[in-house]
């Protein structure tokens, strides 16, 4: 445990903003900000799970006989994915916090490289779902996808839209936010790549990689509850 | 006039912020709170003006028991529309968004917010959304009233998509606007500002931006699911599908009744400020005021199923939400309390700040007592959907939010713009409103009580007279806002210059200049008192038990 | 300016707000074991016959590595503990907010079935024997019925609009309309 042992408050750096007293007050405002949203985000993605909580208990031998059809290799690959990149983000925060500039930018790289891998695995995914007449809600072609099922060896009991509607609509959203991350985490690369970071002032590596570990949390929720439970 | 203390502000006068950077330009992309809380009153003021006219309306439809001013299909989107513009676009960013921008940091004598940007971006985020409940009137509106309903609303084919995405995006101003009230609240604070000295306005706001964080992102979702139920039916609500439509009203009202105290809770805090600084006295039971605020936030999160009484919800859980929601009058009922005894013995000046306040004591506690017979599982099961939810819902929200956020606009008047109204004028404005609101709307409470549903452009020909009564009061209240508009808009350009402090407040805001300077204060302003200790109290005069 | 430093509103002489912990990178390796190792146990775990325990155990993975992820990688264990706070608070709401609705949906099931209300057929199997058969008639049918409100109602939003058989759609529109 090494704190730094500041005393007073910091000397400003090139980002200081001057409605802030001290940089100890901005940085830390930054930081509550960015909880206090993870907390919204959090609340947010709660409403799908209890959608889905609901849905497997009014229809649970449906959503039993459906998520078979979900690739449970292809969603272990993108957890072991994500759980990397979560691993290099905060390595990166780690790299700014001592000062280590190339460090930051090889965890950012990867980072980022893993977040394109899960999406591009969630393509084949999505793809490859499509290809069987498995889409959501309305869309859903109930021949196609029992003969699918079927050539498995699984059954596909009841109303499988409800489940792959859900399915669809949390994976999508959880995309969304690998999306935004991606975005954001390229922003930090460039200003990173610049040198705008180092012990004096990491706070958007920081925050970032809070937003970005949640991506992770909520994916190591998805992928038991959407591709293991049985 | 005569007490008010002296500022501190002992420096030369500096251009104030409207002076300095003018024009469009500086004015669309200013990070100065103040700025964007004027924007933010004109935006609220101008949609208020939208719902108004729609509500009158209706009030002119239901003149006569037939249909016919409007056809039944335009009166349900005429109510549809009035609701969502009042809530969405009105009552949840009124209080916060335009004074709480103005005042916050003001109060907490800092020079911004702790995230300026963020605080543009709300207020554009604001404008987008609205923009879409605009497109959604010319689209030819939506006609499943405000709370989106399912199935109906996977089902009508009115434009429901730009009104849901229209709420949606409101909801992420919300959000960064309570993100930014949090975080301003808790690091960005003048030296001696202690928790124990905050304004209460300031707890009210804090406690709404709390309920904003929680309850939003709730929202959000739920709006998002009703938006993928409607476009690919993948069977959430929509029974036809296999979905429940009653848990769309789960999610709806998680939301949705917090949301409540969103529009309410920064009205309490304005009063709380209107009724210590005009009665000259200092607020009675200031940490019970404060806690009450969050003990409201807290609370309003267990009792939304009393929204679900007749719709299908079990039994077992109304009975507990019924319960429940009794809890909600204990620190409702502080504050009211709290407010009579720091009245008593004060030396109250009936100006129309202190007025609108006596009126918010007056209409509220009307609307949380009837709250009470709502909340009551056998009482609402022959109440529900009737106008007496009508009047209990305008006696909270218009008699209550709107009624403190006029008074508060009033009280700060002078600090935002710094003239000041012509205050016999003014008291006439007060009479209107007041009059006007009440006969609107207590006769409602009869009516639904005999019987008459909420929602319906015709009715049977008994409760015409009452119609007519409340249609009138209308009218008279629809006058009095507009007689309060044009004389505040007339100060503007005739109306003296405001003192710096012309009341006597305590708290840090009345420390600087009217209107205040670009970076609020001259200084660095010290909070070495508490916002109610007010120099020239006669403190004989207070409670005996102090 | 020195004197105006200050930590939750309170004026503090000598304040370090952001506690920079620096931890070592092979606390961070041993996390990401540790994730490693969960992953693969309850992906190993699936595959096995547990019946209802299974999603018990994969919760209690889930949380596991959650955690693991909060205090380690998001610093939770080091930083401020507003911050854990305001974490563990929003969890709590999450609980309330799953906690009434689960309850709401239990009770209404029983209470339903002790009236004899119908309310849902379990599993949706009923519902699917005469709508699952029909899927694609029923399709075809929605689809002539969008065109159809299309055509007729030029204003409105065509896409979503039929989307509902017609049955439905009209009890519900009913109690909407005035009289």
């Amino acid at each position: 445990m090494s704190s730094t042992h500041a005393h007073g408050p910091k000397p400003p750096h090139a980002f200081f903003q001057h409605h802030y007293d001290t940089v100890e007050q901005q940085a830390g405002a930054a930081k509550l900000g960015m909880w206090v949203f993870l907390a919204t985000e959090i609340l947010m993605f709660s409403g799908l799970f209890l959608a889905y909580f609901i849905v497997r208990a009014f229809y649970p031998e449906m959503v039993l006989g459906s998520h078979e059809l979900l690739s449970k290799t292809m969603g272990g690959i993108n957890t072991v994915v994500l759980l990397t990149s979560s691993f290099t983000m905060a390595m990166a925060v780690r790299s700014a916090q001592v000062g280590d500039t190339p460090g930051i930018v090889r965890n950012l790289y990867m980072t980022i490289g893993c977040a394109l891998i899960f999406m591009v695995v969630k393509y084949f995914e999505y793809t490859g779902k499509f290809s069987h007449g498995i889409f959501p809600g309305k869309y859903f072609d109930y021949e196609r996808a029992a003969a699918y099922a079927a050539e498995h060896g699984h059954e596909l009991v009841g109303m499988p839209h409800i489940f792959f509607g859900v399915y669809f609509t949390m994976t999508g959203l959880h995309g969304v936010h690998v999306l935004a991350g991606i975005i954001v985490l390229t922003w930090i690369l460039r200003r990173a790549q610049k040198g705008h970071f180092g012990p004096q002032y990491f706070t958007p590596v920081e925050n970032v990689g809070l937003y970005w570990h949640i991506v992770d949390l909520v994916w190591i929720f998805l992928f038991p509850l959407l591709y293991l439970v049985k | 006039m005569a007490t008010a203390h002296t500022p501190a502000t002992e420096h030369a006068r500096e251009p104030s912020f409207y002076e300095g950077k003018t024009g469009f330009k500086n004015w669309f992309i200013t990070l100065d709170h103040k700025r964007l809380g004027m924007m933010y009153l004109v935006g609220t003021m101008v949609f208020f003006l939208v719902g108004g006219i729609a509500a009158l309306t209706l009030r002119t439809e239901l003149l006569t028991p037939e249909q016919d001013l409007v056809s039944a299909t335009t009166f349900n989107k005429l109510f549809t529309v009035h609701g969502a513009v009042m809530v969405f676009l009105v009552i949840i960013p009124a209080v916060p968004a335009a004074l709480g921008n103005f005042l916050l940091p003001l109060m907490l004598g800092v020079k911004d917010v702790a995230f300026p940007r963020l605080n543009l971006l709300s207020f554009w985020v604001y404008c987008f959304g609205a923009c879409f409940f605009l497109f959604t009137l010319f689209a030819g509106g939506l006609d499943t009233g405000w709370t989106f309903y399912t199935p109906y609303s996977t089902t009508t084919g009115t434009a429901m998509l730009s009104a849901t995405a229209g709420a949606f995006i409101l909801g992420f101003s919300s959000i960064l606007t309570g993100v930014n009230f949090i975080v301003t609240v808790h690091k960005m604070r003048a030296p001696g500002l202690t928790w124990n000295r905050l304004p209460l306005f300031v707890w009210a706001i804090y406690s709404t931006a709390v309920i904003q964080i929680l309850a939003t992102p709730v929202l959000a979702i739920t709006l998002l699911l009703l938006i993928v139920e409607r476009t690919l039916n993948i069977g959430i609500f929509d029974p036809a599908m296999g979905g429940d439509p009653v848990l769309y009203q789960h999610f709806f009202w998680f939301y949705s009744h917090p949301a409540v105290y969103i529009m309410i809770l920064p009205g309490f805090g304005i009063i709380s400020e209107l009724i210590a600084v005009h009665s000259r006295k200092h607020i009675f039971g200031y940490k019970a005021i404060a806690l009450s605020s969050i003990a409201i936030a807290i609370i309003s999160f267990l009792v939304w199923g009393h929204h679900m009484f007749v719709s299908g919800q079990s039994e077992l859980a109304g009975v507990v939400f019924s319960f429940l929601t009794f809890a909600v009058a204990v620190p409702t009922a502080i504050k009211v309390f709290s407010w009579v005894a720091t009245l008593y013995k004060g030396s109250i000046e009936f100006n129309t700040p202190m007025l609108y306040a006596l009126a918010f004591l007056f209409t509220f506690s009307i609307g949380g007592l009837t709250g009470i017979f709502l909340g009551s599982l056998s009482v609402d099961v022959h109440l529900h959907d009737t106008y007496f939810v009508v009047a209990h819902f305008h006696y909270v929200m218009m008699g209550g939010t709107i009624i403190a956020f006029i008074g508060g606009i009033h009280h700060w008047w002078g600090k935002m713009t710094g003239r000041m109204f012509n205050e016999a004028h003014a008291k006439w404005g007060v009479l209107l409103v007041f009059i006007g609101f009440n006969m609107t709307f207590f006769n409602q409470f009869v009516i639904g009580q005999q019987g008459m549903p909420r929602r319906y452009a015709t009715y049977v020909p008994q409760f015409q007279q009452q119609h007519v009564l409340s249609t009138i009061g209308s009218y008279i209240l629809g006058v009095g806002l507009l007689w309060t508009a044009i004389y505040l808009l007339r100060s503007l350009r005739s109306g003296p210059q405001a003192p710096d402090n012309p009341y006597g407040g305590a708290s840090l805001e009345w420390q600087t200049q009217s209107p205040p300077i670009e970076h609020n204060f001259h200084g660095q302003p010290v909070a070495d008192t508490d916002p109610y200790n007010f120099p020239q109290i006669d403190r004989s005069g207070g409670m005996d038990a102090h | 300016m020195t004197t105006k430093t200050f930590l939750h509103g309170k004026p503090i002489d000598d304040v370090v707000e952001v506690h920079e912990h620096v931890s070592p990178a092979a606390a961070y390796y041993k996390v990401l074991g540790a994730l490693f190792v969960l992953t693969g146990l309850t992906y190993a775990v699936s595959f096995a016959d547990l019946g209802p325990a299974s999603l018990t155990v994969a919760m209690v993975v889930a949380f596991a590595k959650a955690t693991l992820v909060a205090m380690y990688f998001m610093h939770l264990k080091y930083d401020d503990r507003f911050h854990v706070f305001v974490f563990l608070s929003t969890v709590i709401f999450v609980g309330i907010f799953f906690l009434f609705t689960l309850f709401d949906l239990g009770s209404r099931t029983r209470l339903n079935e002790e009236q004899g209300t119908f309310f849902r057929v379990n599993n949706g199997k009923d519902w699917s024997e005469s709508q699952r058969t029909n899927m694609a008639e029923w399709q075809a049918k929605q689809k002539a019925e969008a065109e159809a409100k299309a055509k007729g109602d030029a204003k409105g939003e065509g896409k979503a609009a039929g989307a509902a058989p017609d049955a439905k759609g009209d009890a519900a529109k009913a109690p909407a309309k005035a009289p």
